[in-house]
């Protein structure tokens, strides 16, 4: 037989962050503190990206810094805050100056429109969200959800439309050139995302070889046909976590939601940890290879 | 007697909801606490999950998010959320379901998005998250959150996850199959619900604390029996295993002694 080709899909952080046009829609993946894009969020801060729309279940410090620099500002989403430590302080303020617009789901709702999106049927029914005002108050969409009397037990269902996100945006932490992905630990919605979108990034830890990759198919989460650019990007979740690599940074988060409270103490933030590094590998020079180190996940235990 | 902070005091209640062998959706802040006690302690064979993806969880560190990596570290799998929130509990198969709330109405409504207009809100709250999920399909629900009169409100600016709605049968008409509310724990006192008219009712005061303050910090008409018991103090054992949990205080260091 002779030897197939593995498509080499990889691309800089930078240049990938340059196909996203001002105004596209992203379904954006890692759930709560674990593998968020944060590296992706913040080079789309650099860019000086503005009007994108993110969908997603639940993000935290990175879709707070998008909203603080007005990268984005329109959300469908579940959940939005810095889990354990508060609300987000950005989207509070820019919330009250009345900048923010958004579509309220619940996680399940979100999960299960990506998953549509990804069948390529139009909607897809819950028996969640019946009697509560998500159901109701809309703000993005003229067709947030329907309830029918479902056709078969006469039982109101509520109906989600599916999304078929411009971009889906996922961090994991093994990838070979040809997209082929692994995610280890929890997946959150990401194996959805991944499959809804018309162009399917994968950040990740680490490149591994094709080879590597088919001597155990079965970690395999996202097979390389759905992603069409791999970038490669170390520590491209901080100041959240990757399971088996990095622990979150704690006492950066807990300076963030106390420094981002007033809007000074977020352009200083801005300044300091986004522009003034100049690129994802100025922020790991400034965060330092000492406390890197000292964030790096225990083999065993995975943090 | 051992002192102890209304935190403790409210992560203990939480703790005591849980009966042994039941599968438990704990979401973020006291309740991971509290499910973490109650396994330590009297339900060693409750199924913790969280709906990031971790299933039967037997994390040894605390975790700070529902998605931290602390609990997939000898969690029985690591999978996602439509296994979670779907499979599990839309399918029907959780017991219990822990929630926070920022307002709740008499019929044990939840508000976790606005305060205020809904056309110009004066907060954005965290969201549903997975809590409409979960009160809509789990068993039953324990709520927690600390104790001020305008948490509980006789209108909610936004019904975010669902009580027991307009009172009784109005779940089962829209087919939601969980049972809704059926205990609230404040850092005051704690409150269950009345069978016949699904509304609210106060069930014990902590100590120290009066049933008349609990009717001044509730602004809607709460039902209050003849005969309101004192909720148990914690035991020197729920305390030392409570502090050992949390030893950097990051969920405990609020409170007050």
């Amino acid at each position: 037989m002779p030897e197939p080709v593995v498509e080499d899909k990889r691309i800089s952080l930078k240049e990938v962050t340059k196909k996203i046009p001002n105004g596209a829609h992203i379904a954006w993946g890692g759930f709560g503190y674990q593998r968020p894009p944060e590296a992706f969020a913040m080079e789309l801060i650099r860019q000086k990206k503005r009007g994108l729309r993110i969908y997603t279940c639940g993000s935290e410090h990175d879709l707070d810094i998008l909203v603080g620099a007005e990268v984005c500002l329109e959300f469908e989403v579940a959940f939005f805050a810095i889990e354990a430590l508060g609300l987000a302080p950005n989207l509070r303020r820019r919330t009250k100056e009345g900048k923010v617009r958004f579509e309220d789901y619940s996680n399940l709702s979100m999960a299960l429109r990506f998953l549509g999106g990804a069948l390529n049927v139009p909607f897809m029914p819950i028996r969640h969200l019946l009697g509560s005002d998500m159901l109701t108050k809309a703000r993005l969409r003229k067709d947030k959800a329907k309830v029918i009397d479902c056709p078969f037990t006469g039982k109101p269902i509520a109906l989600l439309p599916s999304v078929q996100a411009d971009f889906g945006v996922i961090c994991a932490q093994r990838v070979d050139p040809e997209g082929n992905t692994q995610i280890f630990g929890i997946k959150g919605e990401d194996n959805e995302i991944a499959r809804c979108a018309k162009t399917t990034i994968v950040f990740a830890e680490e490149i591994i070889s094709n080879e590597e990759i088919r001597r155990n198919p079965d970690l395999t989460m996202i097979p390389g046909l759905y992603v069409d650019y791999v970038v490669e990007v170390p520590f491209g979740s901080w100041p959240m976590q990757v399971y088996g690599y990095y622990d979150y940074d704690l006492p950066h988060l807990q300076m963030y939601v106390q420094q981002c409270r007033t809007e000074e103490g977020w352009q200083e933030y801005l300044e300091d940890w986004i522009l003034g590094v100049g690129s994802h590998e100025g922020l790991l020079k400034k965060i330092g290879e000492k406390r890197l180190k000292a964030l790096r996940a225990d083999k065993v235990r995975g943090y | 007697m051992t002192e102890y902070t209304s935190t403790e005091m409210m992560a203990v209640c939480g703790s005591r909801a849980v009966r042994d062998g039941e599968r438990v959706f704990a979401g973020t802040g006291l309740p991971v606490l509290g499910a973490l006690l109650a396994k330590v302690t009297h339900a060693p064979n409750a199924v913790i999950i969280y709906e990031g993806g971790n299933v039967d969880c037997q994390n040894t560190d605390l975790a700070l998010s529902v998605a931290d990596s602390r609990l997939c570290y000898k969690a029985a799998a690591s999978i996602g959320l439509i296994e979670t929130l779907g499979f599990l509990m839309m399918g029907g198969r959780v017991d219990l379901g822990f929630l926070g709330a920022a307002q709740i109405d008499e019929y044990g409504n939840i508000n976790t998005s606005y305060i205020g207009e809904f056309e110009s809100p004066t907060v954005r709250l965290p969201g549903s998250g997975g809590g409409n999920d979960i009160a809509s399909s789990a068993g039953r629900i324990v709520l927690m959150f600390t104790h001020a009169a305008r948490k509980f409100v006789k209108k909610l600016d936004y019904l975010t996850s669902p009580g027991h709605l307009q009172g009784p049968g109005s779940r089962e008409k829209l087919g939601l199959i969980g049972g809704g509310p059926s205990l609230v724990v404040t850092d005051k006192c704690q409150m269950d619900f009345d069978e016949k008219t699904k509304r609210i009712r106060l069930k014990s005061v902590h100590p120290g604390v009066t049933v008349e303050w609990v009717k001044e910090n509730v602004m809607f008409n709460l039902i209050i029996p003849d005969k309101v018991p004192t909720t148990p103090e914690p035991t020197a054992q729920e305390l030392e295993k409570l502090r050992s949990l949390d030893p950097q205080g990051i969920y405990l260091g609020k409170g007050q002694r």
